[in-house]
Protein backbone atom coordinates (compact mmCIF):
# COMPACT_ATOMS: atom_id res chain seq x y z
CA UNK A 1 0.00 0.00 0.00
CA UNK A 2 1.39 3.19 -0.84
CA UNK A 3 1.79 5.88 1.82
CA UNK A 4 2.43 8.21 -1.21
CA UNK A 5 -1.18 9.85 -1.10
CA UNK A 6 0.23 11.25 2.46
CA UNK A 7 1.60 14.04 0.94
CA UNK A 8 -1.52 16.43 2.08
CA UNK A 9 -0.14 19.12 4.39
CA UNK A 10 -0.48 18.55 8.00
CA UNK A 11 -2.27 20.41 9.79
CA UNK A 12 -0.51 21.31 13.59
CA UNK A 13 -2.06 23.51 15.91
CA UNK A 14 -0.14 24.65 18.98
CA UNK A 15 -1.71 25.90 21.73
CA UNK A 16 0.24 28.36 24.11
CA UNK A 17 0.56 30.66 26.92
CA UNK A 18 3.24 32.86 28.30
CA UNK A 19 5.41 29.96 29.35
CA UNK A 20 8.81 28.62 28.99
CA UNK A 21 6.97 25.65 28.75
CA UNK A 22 5.08 26.44 25.87
CA UNK A 23 8.01 28.11 23.99
CA UNK A 24 9.68 24.94 24.53
CA UNK A 25 7.01 23.07 22.49
CA UNK A 26 7.26 25.01 19.44
CA UNK A 27 10.74 24.65 19.26
CA UNK A 28 9.96 20.93 19.81
CA UNK A 29 7.66 20.59 17.15
CA UNK A 30 9.72 22.77 14.91
CA UNK A 31 12.85 20.90 15.41
CA UNK A 32 11.74 16.97 15.89
CA UNK A 33 8.31 17.06 14.23
CA UNK A 34 7.89 19.33 11.06
CA UNK A 35 11.54 18.14 9.81
CA UNK A 36 10.14 15.00 9.03
CA UNK A 37 6.78 15.72 7.29
CA UNK A 38 7.29 17.36 4.30
CA UNK A 39 4.66 19.65 3.96
CA UNK A 40 2.60 21.52 6.92
CA UNK A 41 0.64 24.17 8.10
CA UNK A 42 0.78 25.45 11.42
CA UNK A 43 -1.54 27.26 13.65
CA UNK A 44 -0.71 28.64 17.24
CA UNK A 45 -3.11 29.60 19.16
CA UNK A 46 -2.62 31.70 22.51
CA UNK A 47 -6.03 31.70 24.45
CA UNK A 48 -6.03 34.81 26.37
CA UNK A 49 -7.56 34.76 30.11
CA UNK A 50 -10.37 36.57 30.29
CA UNK A 51 -10.05 39.44 33.15
CA UNK A 52 -12.35 38.21 34.82
CA UNK A 53 -10.86 35.17 34.97
CA UNK A 54 -7.77 36.22 35.77
CA UNK A 55 -8.99 38.76 38.86
CA UNK A 56 -11.17 36.52 40.11
CA UNK A 57 -10.04 32.83 39.97
CA UNK A 58 -14.19 32.75 39.86
CA UNK A 59 -14.89 31.66 43.40
CA UNK A 60 -12.09 33.56 45.58
CA UNK A 61 -15.18 35.64 47.05
CA UNK A 62 -13.74 38.01 49.01
CA UNK A 63 -10.25 37.60 48.01
CA UNK A 64 -10.32 40.82 45.65
CA UNK A 65 -13.54 42.12 47.24
CA UNK A 66 -14.69 45.32 46.13
CA UNK A 67 -13.03 47.56 43.34
CA UNK A 68 -12.67 44.22 41.43
CA UNK A 69 -14.63 45.70 38.70
CA UNK A 70 -12.36 48.47 38.83
CA UNK A 71 -9.46 46.78 38.05
CA UNK A 72 -10.58 44.85 35.00
CA UNK A 73 -9.65 47.74 32.48
CA UNK A 74 -5.76 47.40 33.86
CA UNK A 75 -6.04 43.46 34.09
CA UNK A 76 -7.47 43.67 30.27
CA UNK A 77 -4.74 45.84 28.99
CA UNK A 78 -2.34 43.81 30.92
CA UNK A 79 -3.24 40.41 29.46
CA UNK A 80 -3.14 41.76 25.71
CA UNK A 81 0.46 43.15 26.38
CA UNK A 82 0.94 39.61 27.30
CA UNK A 83 -0.68 38.20 24.34
CA UNK A 84 1.28 40.31 22.45
CA UNK A 85 3.90 39.36 23.52
CA UNK A 86 3.64 35.91 23.71
CA UNK A 87 2.46 35.87 19.63
CA UNK A 88 6.04 38.44 19.26
CA UNK A 89 8.14 35.25 20.48
CA UNK A 90 6.31 32.74 18.57
CA UNK A 91 6.72 34.46 15.30
CA UNK A 92 10.85 35.04 16.49
CA UNK A 93 10.66 31.15 17.10
CA UNK A 94 9.48 30.30 13.75
CA UNK A 95 11.37 32.84 11.96
CA UNK A 96 14.28 31.64 13.61
CA UNK A 97 13.83 28.45 11.86
CA UNK A 98 12.42 29.82 8.72
CA UNK A 99 9.15 28.19 9.48
CA UNK A 100 6.79 29.69 6.85
CA UNK A 101 3.15 28.62 6.78
CA UNK A 102 2.15 29.66 10.18
CA UNK A 103 -1.55 31.25 11.46
CA UNK A 104 -1.23 32.77 14.63
CA UNK A 105 -4.32 33.91 16.65
CA UNK A 106 -5.24 34.81 19.96
CA UNK A 107 -8.50 34.03 21.54
CA UNK A 108 -9.70 35.45 24.74
CA UNK A 109 -11.42 32.41 27.12
CA UNK A 110 -10.40 29.26 28.43
CA UNK A 111 -7.59 26.88 26.90
CA UNK A 112 -9.77 23.95 27.29
CA UNK A 113 -12.61 24.75 25.58
CA UNK A 114 -10.76 27.11 23.03
CA UNK A 115 -7.61 24.61 21.87
CA UNK A 116 -10.37 21.39 20.85
CA UNK A 117 -12.52 24.25 18.74
CA UNK A 118 -9.35 25.70 17.15
CA UNK A 119 -8.59 22.12 16.17
CA UNK A 120 -12.58 21.41 14.62
CA UNK A 121 -11.80 24.86 12.87
CA UNK A 122 -8.45 24.64 11.47
CA UNK A 123 -9.29 20.85 11.13
CA UNK A 124 -6.40 19.93 13.09
CA UNK A 125 -4.35 16.68 12.50
CA UNK A 126 -2.61 16.97 15.58
CA UNK A 127 -2.70 19.06 18.45
CA UNK A 128 0.01 20.46 20.82
CA UNK A 129 0.71 21.85 24.10
CA UNK A 130 3.27 22.10 26.54
CA UNK A 131 3.09 19.93 29.45
CA UNK A 132 1.55 22.23 32.78
CA UNK A 133 -0.52 24.24 31.11
CA UNK A 134 -1.36 27.85 31.90
CA UNK A 135 1.14 30.03 34.23
CA UNK A 136 2.06 29.46 37.74
CA UNK A 137 -1.71 30.67 38.88
CA UNK A 138 -3.63 28.77 36.74
CA UNK A 139 -1.87 25.28 37.21
CA UNK A 140 -3.49 24.79 40.87
CA UNK A 141 -7.00 25.46 40.27
CA UNK A 142 -7.21 24.17 36.22
CA UNK A 143 -5.26 20.72 36.51
CA UNK A 144 -4.25 20.04 33.60
CA UNK A 145 -5.18 21.52 30.31
CA UNK A 146 -3.37 19.27 28.71
CA UNK A 147 -5.45 16.23 29.58
CA UNK A 148 -8.59 17.87 29.14
CA UNK A 149 -7.46 18.27 25.66
CA UNK A 150 -6.36 14.54 25.53
CA UNK A 151 -9.96 13.81 26.30
CA UNK A 152 -11.20 16.13 24.00
CA UNK A 153 -9.85 17.05 20.98
CA UNK A 154 -10.66 15.38 18.17
CA UNK A 155 -7.12 14.77 16.90
CA UNK A 156 -3.74 12.82 18.31
CA UNK A 157 -2.45 15.02 20.83
CA UNK A 158 1.38 15.93 21.53
CA UNK A 159 1.87 16.73 25.16
CA UNK A 160 5.69 17.88 24.82
CA UNK A 161 7.21 18.01 28.51
CA UNK A 162 10.19 20.34 29.05
CA UNK A 163 13.06 18.02 30.69
CA UNK A 164 14.35 20.84 32.60
CA UNK A 165 14.05 20.05 36.32
CA UNK A 166 11.30 21.62 38.55
CA UNK A 167 12.30 24.01 41.34
CA UNK B 1 18.18 45.02 19.73
CA UNK B 2 16.10 43.14 22.07
CA UNK B 3 14.94 41.59 18.90
CA UNK B 4 18.30 40.46 17.55
CA UNK B 5 18.80 39.00 21.60
CA UNK B 6 16.05 37.24 21.65
CA UNK B 7 16.49 35.89 18.12
CA UNK B 8 20.23 34.45 19.17
CA UNK B 9 18.26 32.80 22.43
CA UNK B 10 15.57 30.56 19.66
CA UNK B 11 18.69 29.67 17.94
CA UNK B 12 20.80 28.64 20.37
CA UNK B 13 18.19 26.53 21.63
CA UNK B 14 17.00 25.47 18.36
CA UNK B 15 20.63 24.25 17.86
CA UNK B 16 20.51 22.81 21.22
CA UNK B 17 17.57 21.13 20.20
CA UNK B 18 19.26 19.98 17.35
CA UNK B 19 21.93 18.32 19.13
CA UNK B 20 19.64 16.90 22.00
CA UNK B 21 17.76 15.43 18.45
CA UNK B 22 20.88 12.80 17.93
CA UNK B 23 19.32 9.37 17.41
CA UNK B 24 16.29 10.52 18.63
CA UNK B 25 14.73 7.44 20.55
CA UNK B 26 11.28 6.61 19.84
CA UNK B 27 9.28 4.04 21.83
CA UNK B 28 5.55 3.29 20.71
CA UNK B 29 3.26 1.13 23.14
CA UNK B 30 1.53 -1.95 21.29
CA UNK B 31 -1.31 -4.41 22.72
CA UNK B 32 -3.77 -6.51 20.95
CA UNK B 33 -5.60 -3.54 19.95
CA UNK B 34 -6.06 -1.86 16.37
CA UNK B 35 -5.73 1.35 18.10
CA UNK B 36 -2.20 0.53 18.86
CA UNK B 37 -1.05 -0.50 15.42
CA UNK B 38 -2.55 2.29 14.24
CA UNK B 39 -0.40 4.72 16.57
CA UNK B 40 2.51 2.69 15.54
CA UNK B 41 1.53 3.16 11.59
CA UNK B 42 1.09 6.95 12.54
CA UNK B 43 4.65 7.20 14.31
CA UNK B 44 6.12 5.68 11.39
CA UNK B 45 4.80 8.10 9.01
CA UNK B 46 5.05 10.98 10.83
CA UNK B 47 8.73 10.78 13.15
CA UNK B 48 10.30 7.77 10.99
CA UNK B 49 9.45 8.63 7.80
CA UNK B 50 12.35 11.04 6.14
CA UNK B 51 14.30 9.58 9.36
CA UNK B 52 17.01 8.56 6.05
CA UNK B 53 16.91 12.34 4.84
CA UNK B 54 17.89 13.50 8.90
CA UNK B 55 21.04 14.39 10.32
CA UNK B 56 20.78 11.88 13.01
CA UNK B 57 19.36 8.74 13.04
CA UNK B 58 16.03 7.98 15.07
CA UNK B 59 15.95 5.01 16.51
CA UNK B 60 12.53 3.02 17.41
CA UNK B 61 11.42 0.79 20.48
CA UNK B 62 8.25 -0.92 19.55
CA UNK B 63 7.11 -2.10 23.40
CA UNK B 64 4.76 -4.43 24.82
CA UNK B 65 3.89 -5.10 28.43
CA UNK B 66 2.67 -7.95 29.83
CA UNK B 67 0.11 -7.79 32.24
CA UNK B 68 0.55 -9.73 35.27
CA UNK B 69 -0.15 -12.91 35.76
CA UNK B 70 -2.66 -13.58 38.02
CA UNK B 71 -3.13 -16.86 40.06
CA UNK B 72 -6.76 -17.76 39.46
CA UNK B 73 -8.99 -20.60 41.21
CA UNK B 74 -10.64 -23.25 38.76
CA UNK B 75 -13.58 -24.44 39.96
CA UNK B 76 -13.13 -27.94 39.27
CA UNK B 77 -15.83 -30.89 40.69
CA UNK B 78 -15.11 -31.61 44.37
CA UNK B 79 -12.72 -29.01 45.19
CA UNK B 80 -11.00 -26.10 43.78
CA UNK B 81 -7.88 -25.76 42.88
CA UNK B 82 -5.14 -24.21 40.67
CA UNK B 83 -3.24 -26.42 38.80
CA UNK B 84 0.69 -26.20 37.91
CA UNK B 85 -0.22 -26.86 34.38
CA UNK B 86 -2.97 -24.34 33.96
CA UNK B 87 -0.80 -21.83 35.25
CA UNK B 88 1.61 -23.34 32.44
CA UNK B 89 -0.52 -22.96 29.99
CA UNK B 90 -1.62 -19.26 30.92
CA UNK B 91 1.87 -18.21 30.96
CA UNK B 92 2.56 -20.03 27.86
CA UNK B 93 -0.59 -18.78 25.95
CA UNK B 94 0.58 -14.91 27.23
CA UNK B 95 3.82 -15.36 25.78
CA UNK B 96 2.39 -16.50 22.89
CA UNK B 97 -0.19 -13.65 22.51
CA UNK B 98 2.63 -11.10 23.27
CA UNK B 99 4.77 -12.29 20.45
CA UNK B 100 2.14 -12.84 18.11
CA UNK B 101 1.01 -8.93 18.85
CA UNK B 102 4.88 -7.98 18.60
CA UNK B 103 5.35 -9.81 15.43
CA UNK B 104 2.70 -7.94 13.82
CA UNK B 105 4.15 -4.74 14.84
CA UNK B 106 7.84 -5.60 13.34
CA UNK B 107 6.12 -6.34 10.09
CA UNK B 108 4.66 -3.27 9.84
CA UNK B 109 7.80 -1.60 10.57
CA UNK B 110 9.31 -3.77 8.14
CA UNK B 111 6.88 -3.03 5.46
CA UNK B 112 8.17 0.62 5.68
CA UNK B 113 11.75 -0.20 6.51
CA UNK B 114 12.28 0.57 9.54
CA UNK B 115 14.36 -1.78 12.33
CA UNK B 116 12.91 -1.18 15.16
CA UNK B 117 13.58 -3.22 18.75
CA UNK B 118 11.05 -5.27 20.27
CA UNK B 119 10.57 -4.60 24.42
CA UNK B 120 8.45 -6.91 26.81
CA UNK B 121 7.76 -6.12 30.50
CA UNK B 122 6.22 -7.53 32.76
CA UNK B 123 3.67 -5.62 34.88
CA UNK B 124 1.56 -2.97 34.92
CA UNK B 125 1.14 -1.68 31.14
CA UNK B 126 0.68 2.04 32.39
CA UNK B 127 3.50 1.81 34.71
CA UNK B 128 5.65 -0.35 32.61
CA UNK B 129 5.65 2.19 29.76
CA UNK B 130 7.01 5.16 32.15
CA UNK B 131 9.70 2.40 33.61
CA UNK B 132 11.16 1.58 30.11
CA UNK B 133 10.84 5.69 29.12
CA UNK B 134 13.41 6.22 32.12
CA UNK B 135 15.37 3.03 31.11
CA UNK B 136 16.06 3.18 28.10
CA UNK B 137 16.08 7.05 27.68
CA UNK B 138 13.17 7.38 25.37
CA UNK B 139 12.54 11.13 24.03
CA UNK B 140 9.43 10.53 22.86
CA UNK B 141 6.63 8.05 23.40
CA UNK B 142 3.76 7.24 21.45
CA UNK B 143 0.29 5.59 22.30
CA UNK B 144 -3.03 4.80 20.78
CA UNK B 145 -5.84 6.44 22.45
CA UNK B 146 -8.11 3.54 24.09
CA UNK B 147 -6.18 0.58 23.69
CA UNK B 148 -8.85 -2.43 24.36
CA UNK B 149 -11.91 -0.51 25.34
CA UNK B 150 -14.69 -0.01 23.06
CA UNK B 151 -15.90 3.03 24.18
CA UNK B 152 -16.33 6.48 21.73
CA UNK B 153 -13.63 8.40 20.70
CA UNK B 154 -13.51 10.66 23.38
CA UNK B 155 -12.94 8.41 25.74
CA UNK B 156 -9.43 8.49 26.71
CA UNK B 157 -7.95 4.99 28.20
CA UNK B 158 -6.41 4.86 31.72
CA UNK B 159 -2.73 3.78 30.22
CA UNK B 160 -2.74 6.75 27.71
CA UNK B 161 -4.03 9.31 30.75
CA UNK B 162 -1.72 7.50 33.36
CA UNK B 163 1.34 7.73 30.64
CA UNK B 164 0.18 11.73 29.29
CA UNK B 165 0.63 12.29 32.95
CA UNK B 166 3.98 10.71 34.24
CA UNK B 167 6.25 9.90 31.72
CA UNK B 168 9.54 11.95 31.74
CA UNK B 169 9.58 12.88 27.93
CA UNK B 170 6.83 14.41 25.38
CA UNK B 171 3.88 11.68 25.14
CA UNK B 172 1.86 11.45 21.86
CA UNK B 173 -1.69 10.52 22.04
CA UNK B 174 -2.85 8.84 18.57
CA UNK B 175 -6.69 9.20 18.13
CA UNK B 176 -7.98 6.77 15.55
CA UNK B 177 -8.58 8.30 11.98
CA UNK B 178 -12.18 9.35 11.75
CA UNK B 179 -14.65 7.08 10.66
CA UNK B 180 -17.80 8.42 11.54
CA UNK B 181 -18.77 12.08 13.51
Amino acid sequence: MAAAAEKTPMMVVVGIDDSEHSYYAIQWVISNFLSVHGTFKLAIIHAQPSPAYAVGLSGTVGFFGAGTADALPYVESDLTKISSRVIDKAKELCSANSVKDVVYEVIEGDPRNILPEAVEKYHADVLVVGSHGYGAIKRAVLGSVSDHCAHHAHCSVMIVKNPKPKH
Amino acid sequence: MAEQENGATAEQTAAKMKAEEEGMRVMVAIDESDGSLYALSWTLDHFMAASSTLAQPRSLIVFHAQQPFQQFVVPAGQGVFVSASVTDSMRKAQEENSAHVLAKAIKVCEERNVIAEALVMDGEPKEMICQAVQQKSVDLVVVGSRGLGKFKRAFLGSVSDYVAHHAKCPVVIVKPPKEDH
